[in-house]
């Protein structure tokens, strides 16, 4: 249905995806997950024919964005990060608009309009102007018009972005329904919104899908990691030592305390599929003479195997804020640490 | 060919209905039927006093010089007219596309199955029917006003120059709209297209001026280019056809322009 191949953008010096690869088969929801500045919504606007690709090709419905632009625009709805709405048109005469736009012929425009004002919620609405809508309504008329002239996929950038709880419940209800026969991807950077919409996910970061798959096999490949949480008092660096000399540690995630003149540290420790080593922690926690007012073993959900996929950003950040309050040693070293385990994903 | 046509009229009708509803349209086409009929009467009344004048030297046995009433008046108030026009038409086209583009609707544009002129041509017969309904009042009041001459002129002479004055207000209308289509596609403020548009047909309203004084086949060139220059060609009821010529030149040109700078706008946009 959706065949990413190879996709490269560069903008100038400043490269925004680089070798994106993926496909979703028909009737599938595809979450593209990723941090902001990822590179979802250049893949998104490439796939919608709205920018030209530098390398790679991407197919929709057997047709190709650059070789044959209008034939897939026909084929796809499109949801950009912010509604495109036309604030002085009714929400029945916007989307008209839109069905003529997109070559719904005259006949059957008006029973299209009329389905997507149903499906999408709206019929209370029809004759308001748009610009006296809440944000959630106009989200619903964003996601009508990319629906209104029947496309076999669609494509939604951040369509809950912004909306209040209740609302975005009710756009996560319309995108399953639509679902099954149409065929979805839609970014998010907020993980719930992948387990509760999505089949299948591809994480990207940095302009690199790092993983794809359903949402269980991403975790079933992750479960044998286990971690700890520890919350302990003591000299940072010398722990940080004696932890790495543990044979079965893969790195260790220092948080930052809220409180900085908390003389307590906070850290993760990341280590070797299927072991135990929570009662070696914590004794050679005792032996280096730290306290520990926690230790608590970690589970495997989501937000972790999304911390595992795209650590990097979040490593520097880590890194800058310990140098800052400690010795630079320890720091570099967790640094280390975790640009190695990166290599070592095991996707 | 039909899918294309029906994208332009889905464009058209889009922009037409706009009109109706922005309070913008209201308060330009009430300022400029104040102004314009305003300027009418002072042309009428000017041209009636200058007459009774002739009269009295006349009787004072100086034979005066045939004064042509209509074709005076209205190429006064046409002239007015292109002035008016001048002010009036960056303010009609600032929006176009600088609107799309602040509220991101371009994107819709650009990802539905339509071409970029086929959305330009359509914003651009939009924006110029808005345009002629501005000016159609105003050629009923002139023709009834120049129909009641002393003597009569014949009602074909009347209307052809009628016609043809008018044609080519419409027809140097366009020309501007399309350069101001192209200006507004490049920023996304109303205001700034709107000043720049208004400089850059400043400058082909009287770029003749400086091929006058340039000389040579550099200042004929420029003399061509001047919309001043052919305009009043026309509003002497000179069916000069290449006029119309260099009108739509420039709506091609800008037209053009516009498609392009729609494309180009989307390759370096991050």
């Amino acid at each position: 249905m959706i065949e990413v191949e190879h996709l490269s953008k560069v903008y100038g010096s400043t490269t925004a995806i680089e070798d994106v690869t993926f496909q979703v088969e028909p009737g599938e929801i595809l979450g593209l997950l990723g941090p902001n500045g990822a590179g979802k919504t250049t893949t998104m606007r490439i796939l919608a024919g709205y920018l030209p690709a530098t390398q790679g090709t991407a197919r929709v419905n057997g047709f190709e964005v650059h070789e044959n632009p209008m034939a897939v625009r026909q084929r796809i709805g499109y949801l950009p990060e912010t509604p495109p709405l036309y604030l002085d048109m009714t929400v029945e005469g916007y989307l008209h608009f839109v069905a003529r736009l997109k070559g719904v012929s005259a006949g059957d425009r008006e029973q299209r309009v009329q389905t997507v004002l149903q499906e999408c919620n709206l019929l209370e609405k029809r004759t308001s102007l748009i610009h006296k809508l809440s944000k959630g309504f106009r989200q619903r008329v964003g996601i009508a018009q990319a629906i209104v002239h029947d496309p076999p996929a669609i494509i939604l950038d951040e369509p809950t972005v912004g909306l209040d709880p209740r609302q975005i419940i009710d756009v996560r209800h319309l995108i399953k329904k639509l679902a099954g026969n149409k065929t979805v991807i839609l970014s998010t950077h907020i993980l719930p919104e992948v387990s509760m919409t999505c089949n299948r996910v591809a994480i990207i970061n940095q302009g690199h899908v790092v993983g794809t798959g359903s949402l269980t096999d991403l975790m079933t490949q992750l479960a044998g990691v286990s971690s700890y949480e520890l919350l302990l008092q003591g000299d940072q660096s010398r722990i940080a030592q004696q932890l790495l000399n543990l044979s079965g540690i893969q790195s260790l995630h220092w948080h930052d305390l809220e409180d900085a003149s908390n003389p307590r540290l906070s850290l993760r420790v990341v280590c070797d599929p299927g072991t135990e080593l929570g009662p070696k922690i914590a004794a050679t926690l005792v032996h280096e003479g730290a306290y520990i007012y926690e230790i608590r073993p970690t589970v495997t959900n989501l937000e972790d195997v999304f911390l595992q996929l795209t650590t990097e950003e979040q490593t520097s950040i880590e890194g800058d804020v310990i140098s800052d309050l400690e010795g630079s040693s320890s720091a570099a070293e967790g640094a280390d640490q975790e640009e190695n385990s990166d290599g070592k994903e095991p996707l | 060919m039909k899918i294309i046509l029906r994208s332009i009229i889905a464009i058209y009708r889009k922009e037409l209905q706009g009109y109706f509803s922005s309070s913008l349209a209201y308060v330009i086409a009430g300022v400029f039927w104040f102004l314009s009929s305003l300027f009418f009467f002072f042309i009428l009344d000017n041209i009636v006093r200058e007459v009774a004048q002739l009269d009295l030297q006349g009787q004072f046995g100086v034979s005066p010089p045939p004064v042509d009433v209509p074709s005076v008046v209205l190429q006064n108030f046409m002239a007015v007219m292109g002035s008016l026009s001048l002010v009036i038409l960056p303010i009609l086209s600032m929006g176009l596309y600088a609107e799309e583009r602040k509220r991101g609707t371009l994107e819709l544009l650009a990802t539905s199955p339509i071409t970029n002129w086929a959305v330009a041509l359509g914003k651009l017969l939009a924006v110029l029917t808005f345009f002629v309904t501005l000016i159609m009042p105003l050629a009923v009041i002139e023709g009834l006003a120049l129909s009641r001459g002393q003597p009569p002129i014949p009602l074909v002479t009347l209307l052809s120059l009628l016609m043809v004055s008018h044609l080519g207000l419409v027809f140097m209308a366009a020309a501007i709209l399309a350069l101001g289509l192209f200006i507004s596609s490049l920023t996304d403020s109303s205001i700034l297209a709107a000043i720049v548009t208004f400089a850059l047909i400043l400058l082909l309203w009287i770029v003749d001026l400086l091929g006058d004084t340039l000389g040579g086949g550099l200042g004929e060139m420029l003399n061509h280019l001047s919309l001043l220059k052919h305009y009043t060609t026309l509003t002497q009821g000179v069916l000069d056809l290449s006029s119309f010529v260099l009108f739509l030149s420039y709506v091609v040109l800008g037209l053009f322009l516009t498609a392009q700078s729609i494309d180009l706008f989307r390759f370096q946009r991050s």
